[in-house]
């Protein structure tokens, strides 16, 4: 059987990884242009060709309509669950949605696992080109709060990018293997991760014995729609209606518009970990530039609600484990959103407890996950992982109520008997609705998905039906029934809530041969040329800026020169010189953005009133 | 001293290597994993004699040792028959853990598989000393909910209410207190291998405290709901 790489499919970024042999180390595997972080961002193409990451984010400025960003929010969700959210995500939900939710993306439509599959075929295809060999199974993290049809849609994601997902881990268990391997700590851990969209919160037990290291989870919590993606919403809400005020713009979160200001934002949001103010410089429609100076303390004020929206569940998980805060031996962040300083201090107050950072936080939950692949494939038996279902299991009874069959935070595997018989006389389907939730009635529980049991006909009360629950070692849901009577094991017919059933799942695997399945270097011919499109573009839009004029004749030579070279690499296949023509045109540019940059500060003063500056 | 044989750990036949076979989860001739018989015991699958009184240390250190070997991550590579086995067996054994590790459950489970678990003949019967109060609680409960929907002042009622749902929490502990000596008292009939008459009568006790335990504990639930 082939290797299993450990990947993260985040909301922001993903990430493919393995542990080299040599070292007993985890790393991530680059990509093409070196990094290790892949934007989880799709683009589609005119003519159908699939772009993801980098060169996908590029898209989301010139061509939104044909680009999506943080999928990972629209996975295993019907369209009314999402609704509240458009106004701040330029989604398109396609009319076409039932209960799984298509997409609309240029003029094509795609659900939320086929986009997720996108971006894991690139980090397959990553993979394929630094081992030189095919790889076809893989481990990937999903947050550990999340729910049975969203982990469902992420083993769905892996199947329709042709890799066999050996297992799915929680993200904060992920983390807690790479820095349990790291650090060696021992006690109980609070390991707190903060992504682009999701939050969780989980408390393991981490024990060496003569046999190994134990790592129990104890409890976990969180919320499946909290995270550096709301920070970002409420600095792009703040700056829209500033914008409005002044200058009377309203412009949809749909547009080019809304997605170059949520790149300043996001630019600002970082330097604020680092600088006690950014200012944000925003060309308008209108011609005139918007300036806003953000303090970090107004910045902070702002994003508050979120930070303290974390809290709730880190108190829950806490009581659930039975464990004061004090109690708590080491404490971890994890994510790029916790490298804002407003959670550091928040976090580090709670638990009055030094952080652990010292393992990069967009990196560590990929690193644990190729540790766990490592576990799998070579059978290392030194590690044991114990981790639990984040949901209450139940059943809808009578009245609409819920009877919870498996309690949350039980260890997984997990799994409950349930007893039917028949209530007619020749009934022949037995009804069952399971849910997920803490709540007492079935409506405000989450549905996970309703079963049909056929039995033959015959008296009422007669039949016997044992069905079993169980909860697999992914947090998956599985449902067996068998005849008390006769032994035998029964049909059950499965209607997910909120997922793909396998006959959507076949389709789309025989659809997806249709999409062009490029080789390695045919795509990097493509996504070189598309980086060449954008910079071409936006040096002819310097060009034409009055203030270009400053340049010396020299100058003007040099970057025509560089124009012509690179429109000539285009025109051919070799991705490298392409690349290396996009690199000289950026340097022989630098001296006009600065020329740019800087009237564009001059004629914003300008602009101010006296009083203002 | 060991256990007779009962129905729950009769001989097993290998699937693999078709050896009769008496191991608890692997096979003692081939050593592979052992599929589940018809009837568990959540005591005999952690090596646990039928007693109420564990040492919570042995019984978590039973449970990892067995977690070791039988976690499905063992049989990422291995057949679909070992990997659905072990799939089977793990999630024994942590419904097993869970079920032993709580007091109370402990005591449910134990009565289940001797056969003795009854509840009450109504799920509304309120013990005998507790129904003046219980009398006392609903007509509370009533009034509060009356109030809500006219929209009244409810403050009284609920510290009426709150002083109620302490003084049941407080009756659930004395329960638990009376729990524990009664489960002493079922770890002495075997200790002094006493008849069935007597196991008999102290199984009866502890299904009576299941019993009350549960009409006060949803009582307290229901309080609970009513004061959110």
């Amino acid at each position: 059987m082939g290797r299993i790489v450990g990947i993260d499919l985040g909301t922001t970024n993903s990430l493919v990884a393995y542990v080299d042999a040599q070292t007993g180390q985890p790393r991530c595997i680059p990509g093409p242009s070196g990094g290790t972080l892949c934007p989880s961002v799709v683009s589609i193409d005119p003519d159908g060709g699939i772009i993801v990451g980098e060169p996908a984010r590029r898209r989301l400025l010139t061509q939104p309509e044909r680009s999506i960003y943080s999928v990972k929010r629209l996975m295993g969700r019907g369209p009314a669950d999402v609704q509240s959210e458009l106004r701040l995500f330029p989604f398109r939900i396609d009319p076409s949605s039932n209960h799984v939710i298509r997409v609309k993306l240029g003029d094509k439509v795609f659900t939320p696992p086929e986009i997720s599959s996108f971006i894991l075929r690139e980090l397959k295809n990553w993979a394929e080109a630094f081992f030189g060999e095919a790889i076809e199974r893989a481990v990937i993290t999903v947050p550990a709060y999340f729910n049975d049809a969203q982990r469902q849609a992420t083993k769905d994601a892996g199947k329709l990018a042709g890799l066999e997902v050996v297992r799915l881990v929680n993200e904060p268990t992920a983390a807690a293997l790479a820095y349990g391997l790291h650090e060696k700590q021992r006690g109980k851990v609070a390991v707190y991760d903060l992504g682009g969209g999701t939050f969780d919160i989980s408390i393991l037990k981490l024990i060496s014995t003569g046999a190994g290291d134990i790592y129990q989870v104890l409890s976990t919590n969180g919320d499946t729609h909290l995270g550096g993606d709301d920070i970002d919403n409420l600095l792009q809400a703040f700056v829209h209606e500033q914008i409005l005020q002044t200058d009377q713009i309203d412009f949809s979160p749909h547009g080019e518009i809304a997605q170059q200001l949520r790149k300043e934002l996001i630019a600002i949001k970082h330097r604020l970990s680092e600088a006690d103010s950014a200012t944000l410089l925003f060309p308008l429609p209108n011609g005139k530039t918007f300036v806003h100076e953000f303090t970090r303390g107004a910045f902070e004020a702002l994003i508050r609600p979120v930070v303290d929206r974390t809290m709730d569940p880190v108190k829950q998980a806490l009581a659930d484990a039975q464990l004061k805060p004090s109690e708590v031996d080491e404490v971890v962040l994890v994510g790029g959103t916790t490298r804002t300083p407003l959670i550091r201090r928040t976090v580090q107050e709670f638990f009055d407890h030094k952080l652990h950072t010292e393992l990069n936080p967009d990196e560590v939950v990929a690193l644990g996950a190729a540790v766990q692949a490592n576990i799998l494939d070579h059978g290392v038996k030194n590690m044991l992982l114990l981790d639990v279902t984040p949901l209450s299991l139940g059943i809808e009874t009578y009245g609409g109520a819920v009877a919870k069959i498996i309690p949350r935070n039980s260890t997984i595997p997990a799994s409950a008997q349930e007893l039917y018989t028949t209530g007619v006389d020749n009934q022949t389907g037995i009804d069952i609705h399971v849910l997920q939730g803490e709540r007492e009635l079935a409506k405000d529980c989450r549905s996970l998905a309703r079963f049909t049991l056929r039995i033959p006909p015959a008296p009422a009360g007669l039949p016997r039906v044992e069905v079993k629950f169980l909860i697999d070692a992914n947090g998956i849901l599985q449902v067996g029934a068998k005849d008390i009577r006769t032994g035998e094991q029964h049909i059950i017919e499965v209607q997910p809530s909120y997922g793909l059933n396998d006959a959507d799942i076949e389709r789309m695997l025989e659809e997806s041969i249709e999409y062009a399945e490029q080789d390695f270097a045919e795509r990097q011919v493509i996504e070189a040329r598309t980086e060449a499109e954008s910079i071409l573009g936006a040096t002819a839009k310097a060009q034409s800026n009055p203030n270009a004029g400053a340049l010396s004749s020299p100058e003007h030579a040099k970057i025509a020169a560089s124009i012509a070279e690179l429109r000539q690499a285009v025109k051919g296949n070799d991705y490298k010189l392409i690349r290396q023509k996009i690199d000289e045109l950026n340097r022989a540019t630098e001296h006009l953005a600065e020329l740019l940059m800087n009237s564009a500060v001059q004629s914003a003063l300008a602009g101010k009133k006296l009083a203002e500056v | 001293m060991s256990e007779p044989f009962t129905v729950t750990n009769a001989p097993l036949v290998c699937w693999n290597c078709h050896e009769r076979t008496i191991g608890t989860h692997f096979c003692p001739g081939c050593g592979k994993v052992l599929q589940v018989p018809e009837h568990t015991d959540y005591f005999f699958m952690l090596g646990l004699p039928r007693r109420l009184w564990l040492d919570m240390g042995t019984l978590e250190q039973k449970f990892l040792e067995l977690s070791w070997k039988l976690h499905p991550d063992n049989f990422v590579n291995a057949t679909t028959e070992e990997r659905e086995i072990s799939l089977t067996r793990s999630s024994e054994l942590n419904d097993a853990y869970r079920t032993l590790r709580g007091p109370v459950s402990r005591v449910e489970y134990l009565l289940a598989i001797e056969g003795t678990r009854k509840e009450g003949k109504t799920k509304q019967q309120a013990p005998p000393e507790l129904l003046e109060e219980v009398f006392g609680l609903n007509e509370s409960l009533d009034e509060l909910r009356e109030a809500k929907a006219a929209g009244s002042d409810v403050g009284a009622l609920r510290q009426r209410l709150g002083t109620a749902e302490q003084g049941f929490k407080q009756k659930m502990k004395e329960i638990d207190d009376e729990l524990q000596l009664a489960a002493r008292k079922w770890d002495q009939t075997l200790d002094a291998n006493a008849d069935e008459g007597a196991k008999k009568r102290v199984m009866s006790q502890l299904n009576d405290l299941l019993n009350r335990r549960s009409y006060i504990r949803n009582l307290v639930v229901n309080v609970q709901k009513e004061l959110l």
